[in-house]
């Protein structure tokens, strides 16, 4: 057993890797309460920002601008979606909605591919001005970018949470997400009230891209799928709560870690978010079945 | 009447996405930049310079990894490449060589799938440029029950350790022989070698072990599974492994060594060991431009084949003015551009027409085959040896190397060219056959 | 083709309460057993070796898709780990191959077995969850399959547990059944097994579990007030298509030779459920559909000289275009357009030259064949497995997935 000396770095790295989780999970878990809809495109189409970013500051276009294509392009890609197929999908269960969006998440998954070749050993990466910015906690050093990633976390957490209580607009999509007719019956313009919640939540879908393709790496395989993993968080905190999804991520993240410095279950540190989310969702389901709201399967 | 309207929207939705799939087509077409300038005529490449071939065709096929995230296409692009420069100067007396490119997503089946259909469809009579993760263990067989002797690109241990395979480069546990063989001359007092978590760990990490092992290093042994989307933890542990007087050796794909490597950069701990080391894979312009100049003489990369950028040799501006002429546009586009993966096609197809011009009579399996396995001490202009195939249990036809380091958006020559240290038991055996055959230092 | 035109429609007639064969039923049997002799006598004959590779491993994957099949349109249970459960047979069989000279057939058996239990014991806890939950939490558990077997890796010869041996130069194949060396041969016997299996499928769905899945589908607590044990007859479906699933594994090691883990990355399931959701998850054909769009159409793009990545694109709208438009699958939604396209063209020729409707011979066998709209839970006289398997799934508003009306 490692001693508490060799620990110390693993928890801080450990709550890194828990808030890029959360920037994922929270974005889950916002786009889910707000349509109804587990949006697991969200990590493919923050790639495809990223990487349209990366294309712009390589021919020389200003990062903010770049930057700002990519949320830009998060945000419309995911009101387009949204708008096309959410009333297509509306009357259907959660589960039909969630795998709509796996295959938005193949298309873009094999156009990153095509577009952004590695077949020459290419490899690309983006960094953030953030990046060389940092201070030292456990004799390692923590980069702005990394508490960005918490912070924004945080911010968005509350911000949502506040935003879906005490707004005219929260209020509506709350109760859209809960029975979209019923809400058209009392007069909410719903079209109007999703198309918001598609919008913020593409563009949270590009912010979260690109500072993961600063923090994790930027490479579509790695940012498409990492929604996995991410994904692990929002259930453990069942796609309801935002605040649980965020401690939730920095739990994953600190128990993936914490595994790395013991010899024995080293190699078996990925497997962490989802033993825990399996764990956490059996330990629910043994007092009740689990159910969404809607879903009378 | 809803069904139809659905339709219509979803074809919208796809006409939409096609479009800003092309804008972002623009953005990487543009993204792409020309490297070098062609200083040398591309007919050098032929025996006739201007004259199409117009004879019947010689039928050369490959099987190459192409998938999200691992595509060796450029190596087959880049011999390709070389194969259209020669059929529009000559061909091979007179015949152009026709080249059948199979690609495969590492999937056991398809890859025996393919070489099925490159010998009992296409009618390959030779095969070249292979460049696979583990193609060299699903066909290696094939190959020797049909009589071929492939020259390839090897990663799988079975590309160096069968009569079948002969490569231009040398593969992992070779090349992670060289970057520890550095690392220990540079005085170092601990090796920590971290590899991706592939099949054939064992045996890529046998090689290492044997250098450390001989030089009283001690030498941690880890892996990891890729993609790598935990970076930090992982760099942490290395540099805690190794201590300030030890080595971090990498044997990684290009972009999981970069996700590594600039996670050690932004925990600040890339001084925490005394020098960084990397296996072949790392080798390229792109990771030296991403890495930026706090990587400059603090990272050691084993480059199996001559670095281009330094070199001006004859053969080294063919290479260049054939990738300007037919490496740039088409369908077989080489998007790395100038770097270890084109040098590595441009070797293979160069030692095939090497072959090719030397039969006389028929091109057949029989006769190809005879003289693939026949070429000796061929000086290829790209390594630091001459290159022989010959009729030996194993082949580690390339085991001498050169070792770069980054320096401010290129890989440049850290040190020239090096034996690989027969300590490693493969290696001395393959020597005990074969023999060394280093070029006179003068002549290059 | 036509017949099938008037499935969702008209009451059952006294004809078929009958358990006589009529005689489309003759000619739709007799279909398949020509296709099916076809396919394994002549057809390998007929291609490269190179499709009959890749025909193998259609074979492997109807399989694969078939168990899905089972899980998405018997029950409703969305799998998104049945790759991982793939790997889990695939592994058995190689352990066993390279550890025992027991025959094929039993190692078979065995690696189907061994595939039921674990699978059935993973997903017991998890078969409280429904929908959404359950199709995410098998991804997890699939996720966490992967990084055991890549730690774990395959068998290549080597002693222990894990059969593994790091240090190998030279890997040994996995064998294959005597009778079955070359290609073609073994090609034969992939599809002899699946056969098989498709048939234990069909047999399945034909009797008790078969009706029981189908109450359980249309509604769980009226499953439950009618007296179905639904927690058994749900762990039976798992249980079943983890078996075929093995089963699939085991001829999937035999036919590659080699296995690496590396092919079995969780994501993979993403793109079978693609292509089981396109090919149908509630006909027989589905599977076989779905198995040709996963592994015969990588291989046509490959000789077309197409990127792979296209291919990933076209599932990928594929899925979207299944779940919007047609939810049944290309299996069901094909053969009604072309049903639909007929009766068109029929009715062009109708116009011309009237012909009086009781005289078509397609439009009585069709309302023959038709069930009542609530009558899937009763025995199909059918003897035609498979289009009466498409028939005893409800109609696409009532389907597994819960679609309001």
């Amino acid at each position: 057993m490692p001693s508490w000396q060799e620990f110390q770095p693993f928890i801080v790295t450990g709550l890194a890797l828990g808030g890029v989780y959360a920037l994922s999970g929270v974005g889950l878990v916002v786009l889910y309460q707000a349509t109804g809809v587990v949006y697991l495109a969200f990590g493919a189409v923050g790639a495809t920002g990223a990487l349209l970013a990366w294309s712009l500051i390589s021919v020389h276009v200003a990062s903010w601008l770049a930057w700002i294509v990519c949320l830009a392009f998060s945000g419309a890609l995911t009101l387009a979606y949204g708008m096309v197929f959410g009333p297509l999908l509306a009357r259907r269960t959660p589960l039909v909605k969630a795998t709509a969006t796996l295959g938005l998440l193949l298309i873009l998954y094999g156009a990153m591919d095509l577009l952004w070749t590695t077949s020459g050993g290419e490899v690309r990466s983006l960094t953030l001005p953030s990046d060389s910015h940092s201070f030292s906690i456990a004799g390692i050093q923590i980069t702005y970018t990394q508490l960005i990633g918490l912070a924004i976390g945080v911010v968005i957490t509350i911000a949502t949470a506040a935003f879906l209580r005490f707004t005219k607009l929260g209020t509506a999509m709350r109760a859209m997400a809960n029975d979209r007719d019923i809400t058209a019956t009392l007069g909410v313009p719903v079209r109007r009230v999703e198309a918001a919640a598609w919008l913020g939540c593409g563009v949270l879908a590009g912010v979260a891209g690109l500072l993961l393709a600063d923090m994790v790496a930027l490479d579509a395989t790695t940012l498409t799928f990492l929604v996995i993993s991410s994904l692990a968080a929002a259930l453990i905190a069942r796609l309801r709560s935002i605040t649980l999804t965020f401690l939730a991520a920095l739990l994953v993240g600190l128990v993936q870690n914490l595994m790395v410095p013991i010899p024995s279950l080293t190699n078996y540190n990925d497997m962490a978010p989802f033993v825990l989310a399996a764990l956490a969702l059996l330990a629910l389901s043994r007092r009740r079945v689990i159910a969404l709201s809607r879903e009378e399967v | 009447m809803y069904g139809l309207m659905s339709r219509t929207r979803v074809i919208v939705a796809v006409v939409v996405a096609t479009g800003i799939a092309t804008l972002a087509g623009y953005g990487t077409a543009a993204a792409s930049t020309s490297t070098g300038s062609a200083t040398a005529k591309t007919s050098a490449c032929g025996t006739k310079p201007g004259v199409k071939a117009t004879g019947s065709p010689i039928r050369l096929g490959t099987i190459v990894t192409n998938q999200s995230g691992t595509s060796f296409t450029d190596i087959s692009n880049m011999a390709d490449a070389y194969f259209t420069c020669v059929n529009d100067n000559g061909g091979i007396n007179g015949h152009p060589i026709h080249y059948y490119i199979e690609t495969e997503q590492s999937n056991p089946a398809q890859i025996a799938a393919d070489a099925r259909q490159l010998v009992q469809t296409d009618h390959v009579v030779g095969v070249v440029g292979n460049t696979s993760i583990i193609e060299c263990s699903v066909d290696s067989s094939y190959w020797k029950s049909h009589g071929y002797y492939v020259i390839a690109s090897g990663i799988a241990p079975e590309c160096y350790g069968t009569p079948n395979y002969a490569d231009v480069n040398m593969g992992p546990r070779y090349s992670s022989d060289g970057a520890v063989q550095y690392a220990i001359a540079k005085g170092i007092k601990k090796i920590v070698f971290d590899q991706s978590n592939v099949p054939g760990t064992g045996y890529i990490a046998a090689g290492p072990n044997a250098l450390a092992a001989k030089a009283h290093v001690s030498i941690v042994q880890l892996t990891e599974d890729v993609p790598i989307a935990d970076a930090d933890s992982v760099a942490i542990k290395e540099v805690d492994d190794a201590g300030p007087d030890g080595a971090v050796i990498l044997n990684f794909t290009p972009p999981d060594a970069l996700v590594i490597l600039q996670a050690a950069q932004s925990l600040g701990i890339v001084d925490h060991v005394k020098m960084w080391g990397c296996s072949t894979p790392c080798n390229t312009d792109f990771l030296s431009q991403s890495l930026g100049k706090a990587w400059n003489s603090k990272l050691f990369v084993n480059a199996e084949l001559t670095p281009p950028d330094s070199t001006s040799t004859a053969t080294m501006k063919l290479y260049k003015a054939i990738y300007q002429q037919y490496g740039t546009t088409g369908p077989n586009k080489v998007s790395g551009g100038i770097g270890a993966f084109s040098e590595m096609g441009f070797t293979e197809a160069e030692i095939a027409v090497h072959a090719l011009e030397g039969i006389k009579g028929a091109y057949t399996v029989k006769s190809v085959n005879a003289a693939f396995k026949g070429v000796k001490n061929f000086e290829t202009g790209m390594m630091c040896q001459k290159w022989t195939y010959g009729s030996y249990p194993t082949h580690i036809a390339n085991n001498e190397d050169y070792t770069v380091t980054p320096d401010n958006g290129k890989m440049v020559t850290a040190q020239g060219c090096t034996k690989i240290s027969a300590v490693d038991p493969q290696i001395a055996s393959y020597r005990k056959h074969a023999g060394t055959a280093s070029l006179d230092p003068t002549s290059s | 083709m036509v017949n099938v035109a008037g499935r969702t429609a008209g009451p059952r007639q006294p004809g078929s309460l009958l358990r006589r064969p009529g005689r489309p039923t003759v000619i739709r049997v007799a279909v398949v057993v020509v296709l099916l002799l076809f396919t394994v006598v002549a057809l390998p004959q007929l291609i490269g070796l190179y499709y009959v590779d890749y025909l193998t491993q259609v074979a492997v994957y109807a399989m694969v898709a078939l168990g899905l099949g089972v899980l998405v349109g018997r029950v409703g249970l969305m799998s998104l780990g049945q790759v991982a459960v793939l790997s889990v047979g695939a592994w058995s069989a190689a352990r066993l191959l390279f550890g025992t000279s027991q025959p094929f057939p039993l190692v078979l058996v065995e690696a189907g077995l061994i595939t039921m239990v674990l699978g059935t014991v993973l997903l017991l806890p998890a078969l409280r969850m429904r929908g959404l939950y359950l199709a995410l939490i098998t991804l997890m558990l699939a996720s966490a399959v992967y990084i055991v077997l890549l730690t774990l890796n395959f068998p290549n010869g080597g002693a222990g547990f894990s059969g593994y041996n790091g240090n190998q130069i030279h890997i040994p194949p996995i064998r294959r059944p005597s009778i079955a060396n070359s290609d073609p041969a073994y090609f034969r016997y992939a599809v002899l097994v699946a056969v098989v299996m498709f048939a234990l499928v069909a047999i399945h769905i034909r009797t008790r579990p078969g009706r029981a899945w189908a109450a359980i589908r249309q509604s769980e607590p009226a499953a439950l007030a009618a007296g179905i044990n639904t927690t058994l007859y749900k762990l039976w479906a798992v249980a079943l298509a983890s078996f075929v699933t093995g089963v699939a594994g085991g001829v999937l090691a035999g036919a590659v030779h080699y296995l690496y883990s590396d092919d079995f990355p969780a994501y993979t399931s993403i793109t079978l459920l693609a292509v089981v959701l396109m090919g149908g998850a509630y006909s027989l054909w589905g599977a076989i559909v779905a198995a040709l769009l996963m592994q015969l159409l990588p291989a046509l793009l490959n000789n077309w000289g197409v990127s792979n990545d296209w291919l990933t694109i076209l599932f990928g709208i594929g899925v979207v275009f299944t779940l919007t438009t047609a939810p049944r699958g290309i299996a069901d939604q094909f053969p009604k357009d072309m049903a639909r396209l007929g009766g068109l063209l029929l009715r062009q020729v109708r116009r011309r030259r009237p012909v009086p409707a009781s005289a078509s011979p397609s439009a009585s066998a069709s309302a023959s064949a038709s069930p009542s709209a609530s009558g899937s839970v009763s025995p199909s006289a059918s003897a035609s497995s498979a289009s009466s398997a498409a028939r005893a799934a409800p109609t696409a508003a009532s389907a597994g997935e819960g679609e309001a009306p």
